[in-house]
């Protein structure tokens, strides 16, 4: 055997089995990330063929086991859908705009936080700070008694439609304020990677301080906004601590609180329960569908 | 258009306790229509310089004035400049058209149609109008280079600003774009004030040059004359390629003897008269002047061994050793000449082609002899 005929072989045996080590960690991977697939999708999966059975079909029947057609029925959806309908509006109504406002204002508070200079800067990012470690719970008096003497109905008589909403209003105002620090923080990392020489050029192309952040920084942060829309929209929708203390009229319960009233005071019926919260949820996946690129690009810091 | 002045320009940032100077009472006057070159090392005050210039930095003390107005507290979106930077700094979602435009946009009431045909006029100028509806990630780093360059000469600002425009740029495109940025600045006219730490840059580009180093100006004069007759030793090693060869010397009488190697040096009484009576001296020889002779036996020619040779083709780089001691030597003969590393020759330094400094303050005591030196040293302007 030559010597290149030799070298040939051995090259191909090196092949052959790298390609056999290479199989046997694919599949062990697979293995692991199909369990993980089951692991977390089996309690959603639970709740989805749930939805789909009657009351029987759901105490005869192990969860897991899909609704055959002696037991499917829609009537969950309908019955929660007819009981959640007011909530999914009232909540719409005070989530969207408490999201973009969060979002807004906390990109417009990291702008002045990094890519600008004045004195008393980092005093003020360490209120950002604090601000994102107060839990829910220590402020809900106090939030009871500011909007208790803030009377906003009051002060909306002028207007009644907007009066009978006063309690969403209120909401809104306490989301957008709740979300301000953990939006700028969020804002603030992404304008730190931030070329500084192309805000400096922009200064040097007679750009004021508000124009480099319209026609500069703004555009740019896009991928940012997503992230930050997103996040807000979850955590704001999903809340009820805030929604139980502030919403008094029951016209203006929220999704939470509609959710919650499905809870029968006697009898358990988890197919209605898990269709609202399927329901529920439904908004929040939507979001995340038409902005997962965006949202993707954001999270890896890529603009 | 006009002039730019700097007047005593001091720059003091506060590091904790401590207050680092990083440009010290600059003062140079750039003439309407001039191209200064700032160079000098890392950390030299150069950037500073430039972005007081700018009003990206404030100026602790001192004056900086374009025309007869003192700009110091003018804000950057009022003066009336337009800077190149480093890695370009375009805006990365808008086409280089909307890039061009934008300082037009922020700074001036032009109609759209104007700004379009500065932009499309600017455009061709540097040949980038094929390239107008492009964004910039799209384009090569040369054709960025060119975008950020139209960028500030369609505002036709009164100083251009250049922060080591061309460093990011491969030596061929670099080269290249060094005539062209010089042949654009002849044309317009623009008073340009151009910070490189490449000597080369300098050297080629500069109507006159400026050289920094800790802060503190070292000389400011066209490149030929920084070349032959620097003011220091900083000077002297920093501007050329491959730099000057040092010596300490101390001088006794009418000879130097050479530190270490117990080689004497004779000099004649022109020199001696330059020297006052400085005895620690440091003599300086450009490589190019270092001739190699075999045989020798002159009272300026010392053997040595030939250790490393860099054939450049049209030139040899070499790196002796002085016979008896651990001294090197640079020099540069032709590149037709047989060198070969590990032999004997000798060394011939010149004594025309001698410089010497004062060891202790660096100053220049004697540069060396220039034929015809006034043709040589006028400025270009």
């Amino acid at each position: 055997m030559t010597a290149a005929e030799s070298a040939e072989t051995t090259s191909r045996e090196q092949e052959t089995s790298a390609l056999k080590g290479f199989d046997t960690q694919r599949a062990a991977l697979y293995t692991v990330l199909l369990g993980l697939i089951a692991f977390y999708l089996s309690p959603l999966w639970g709740g989805l063929t749930t939805a789909f059975k009657t009351d029987t079909g759901f105490l005869q029947t192990t969860p897991l086991i899909p609704p055959t057609p002696e037991w499917f029925t829609l009537e969950p959806w309908e019955l929660a859908l007819a009981t959640m309908q007011g909530g999914l509006v009232n909540s719409m109504l005070f989530v969207v705009p408490a999201t973009i406002l969060s979002a807004t204002l906390g990109s417009l508070a990291a702008y002045g936080l990094t890519k600008l200079s004045w004195r008393g800067q980092v005093g003020i990012l360490v209120i950002f700070l604090a601000g994102v470690f107060l839990p829910y719970q220590s402020v809900l008096v106090p939030l009871r008694q500011f909007w208790s003497a803030v009377d906003l109905a009051g002060l909306l008589a002028f207007a009644p439609f907007l009066a009978n909403r006063a309690d969403l209003i209120e909401l809104t105002i306490t989301h957008t304020a709740y979300g301000i620090p953990i939006c700028t923080i969020l804002f603030r990392s992404y304008y730190k990677t931030m070329d500084d020489e192309m805000i400096e050029a922009a200064k040097i192309d007679g750009a004021s301080a508000f124009g480099i952040y319209k026609r500069i920084v703004l555009p740019l942060s896009m991928p940012m906004f997503a992230v930050t829309l997103i996040y807000q929209f979850t955590q704001v929708w999903n809340d009820l601590l805030f929604a139980l203390v502030l919403v008094t009229a029951r016209s203006n319960y929220v999704v939470t609180q509609s959710l919650n009233e499905l809870q029968g005071s006697m009898a358990q019926q988890y197919n209605i329960q898990m269709a609202g919260a399927f329901i529920a949820a439904l908004p929040t996946i939507i979001i995340y569908i038409v902005f997962g690129r965006q949202f993707a690009q954001g999270i890896s810091g890529a603009s | 258009m006009a002039r730019l002045t700097l007047d005593n320009v001091t720059k003091r940032f506060d590091d904790g306790d401590d207050e680092i100077v990083a440009v010290d009472e600059v003062s140079v006057d750039i003439d309407d229509g001039e191209f200064l070159v700032l160079v000098g090392p890392s950390g030299c005050g150069k950037s500073t310089t430039l972005r007081m210039i700018a009003g990206l930095e404030t100026v602790s003390d001192g004056d900086i004035a374009i025309g007869d107005d003192v700009i110091n507290d003018v804000p950057v979106q009022r003066r009336d400049i337009a800077m190149v930077f480093q890695n370009y700094a375009l805006y990365p979602h808008m086409t280089v058209r909307e890039n061009m435009r934008f300082g037009l946009e922020e700074s001036t009431d032009l109609s759209a149609d104007a700004m379009n045909e500065y932009v499309d006029d600017t455009a061709t100028l540097l040949e980038i109008d094929e390239l107008l509806d492009r964004k910039p990630s799209e384009l090569s780093g040369g054709q960025q280079q060119r975008v950020a360059l139209g960028r500030a000469i369609v505002r036709d600002p009164a100083v251009f600003l250049m922060d080591e425009p061309l460093s990011n740029l491969d030596a061929k495109l670099r080269a290249g774009m060094r005539m062209e940025l010089q042949r654009l600045q002849d044309e317009l006219g623009v008073t340009t004030v151009y910070v490189t730490h490449d000597q080369t840059e300098a050297m080629t580009m500069g109507d006159r040059i400026a050289i920094l180093n800790d802060g503190i100006l070292q000389q400011v004069a066209t490149p030929l004359e920084c070349y032959h007759r620097p003011k220091n030793l900083f000077v002297a090693g920093f501007i050329g390629e491959p730099s000057m060869n040092f010596f300490d010397v101390t001088r006794e009488d009418d000879r130097l003897l050479l530190d270490g190697t117990g080689l004497e040096y004779p000099i004649s009484a022109s020199i001696r008269e330059d020297l006052d009576d400085v005895t620690d001296l440091v003599l300086g020889i450009r490589p190019e002047d270092v001739e190699i002779v075999e045989g020798g036996g002159g009272e300026h020619d010392f053997p040595i061994q030939v250790d490393v040779v860099e054939p450049m083709g049209n030139e040899n780089n070499l790196l002796a050793t002085f016979e008896a001691s651990d001294r090197t030597i640079n020099a540069i003969v032709g590149g037709m000449r047989h060198v070969r590393s590990g032999e004997q020759y000798t060394a011939r330094l010149p004594e025309s082609a001698v410089h010497l400094f004062d060891r202790k303050s660096g100053r220049a005591l004697h540069n060396r002899q220039i034929d015809e030196e006034e043709k040589l040293l006028e400025p270009h302007i």
